[in-house]
């Protein structure tokens, strides 16, 4: 199957980006294309059924979260099968900034958010209880169209 | 939980000032459809689902903190896009365009084996799209883009 999304996540270094993100997320290194200097022009990493892109800054409109004062215009969600708790503690032993631990949502899913070493976000979460669109609604006093 | 199965493992999230006039545009220039909206009360969107093919992007806003709106941003972004379609890619590019899409680059055969043409939402998130038009080989993609390739495992 190719999956029809994937994310491409700019970054000053990005091979330390993939040497990182393999050590925190177990990501899988799938396709590393290298110019005749030896730098990066592409890469594939796959976690799952999915993959994410690991590249340079290419332009001055396409720049890592270090080189524009930490913000992000997009981030990535990750959603696994089991052990959330242990994925965090994975992910912090290899140096994520923590946003928020591992916490029970309204909806159902366990959820942290971490920052990587230049500062890109991302959301990981497990679903660990069945909740309706009723229950998450009344539970959060928000407005809920349409459910999973 | 079997709900949540039939979604891959990786969504790209997205952050727009006006979150409804966004999943609007997603859905009309993009042809996405809306799978679930999480509204915060006050006009803004704290979680959506909307799908293409077998898979998902949320979009959400409006950014607080260090989330951002390329539009408010100088149009510059810390990610984007990459959209694989297995067909009718120069007939979304026509419809992106009708739909104020910017067209970056045209569609064209790239010398890996995809047409691919590249553009900016109404928001000025950078997006590409892709089509497998010749499959190569590894051997045939290196000689093709004159880049060293390396494969540790996987389809790429």
């Amino acid at each position: 199957m190719t999956p029809t999304f994937r994310s491409a996540l700019f970054y000053q270094d990005p091979k330390a980006a993939i040497a990182w993100l393999e050590k925190a997320f177990d990501f899988e290194l799938s396709m590393l294309l290298e110019d005749a200097d030896g730098n990066l022009a592409h890469s594939q990493m796959s976690f799952g059924d999915s993959y994410v892109m690991i590249g340079q800054e290419w332009s001055a409109d396409h720049k890592s979260p270090k080189s524009v004062g930490g913000k992000n215009t997009q981030t990535v969600n990750i959603h696994i099968d089991t052990d959330i708790d242990a994925h965090f503690a994975r992910a912090k032993a290899a140096g994520a900034e923590i946003i928020a631990e591992p916490e029970t949502q309204f909806y159902g899913d366990r959820t942290y958010r971490c920052r990587d070493p230049e500062g890109h976000m991302w959301t990981i979460s497990q679903t660990v209880s069945d909740v309706s669109r009723e229950e998450a609604e009344a539970a959060s006093g928000l407005k809920i169209t349409g459910w999973r | 939980m079997s709900t949540r199965a039939n979604l891959p493992t990786i969504g790209p999230l997205l952050w727009y000032r006006d979150p409804f006039a966004a999943i609007a545009w997603l859905e009309r220039a993009f042809g996405f459809e809306r799978r679930m909206v999480v509204e915060d009360g006050q006009g803004g969107v704290i979680h959506s689902e909307l799908t293409l093919g077998d898979g998902y992007i949320m979009v959400v806003g409006p950014p607080s903190g260090r989330a951002v709106s390329p539009v408010a941003f100088g149009g510059r972004s810390t990610q984007s896009v990459h959209v694989q379609l297995r067909d009718g890619l120069d007939a979304l590019c026509e419809r992106a365009r009708g739909a104020g899409a910017a067209i970056e680059r045209e569609p064209a055969d790239q010398p890996y084996g995809d047409r691919v043409f590249t553009c900016r939402d109404l928001e000025d998130h950078p997006w590409s799209f892709g089509q497998t038009v010749q499959s190569l080989s590894m051997e045939e993609m290196a000689e093709a883009t004159g880049h060293e390739i390396k494969v540790q495992g996987g389809t790429p």
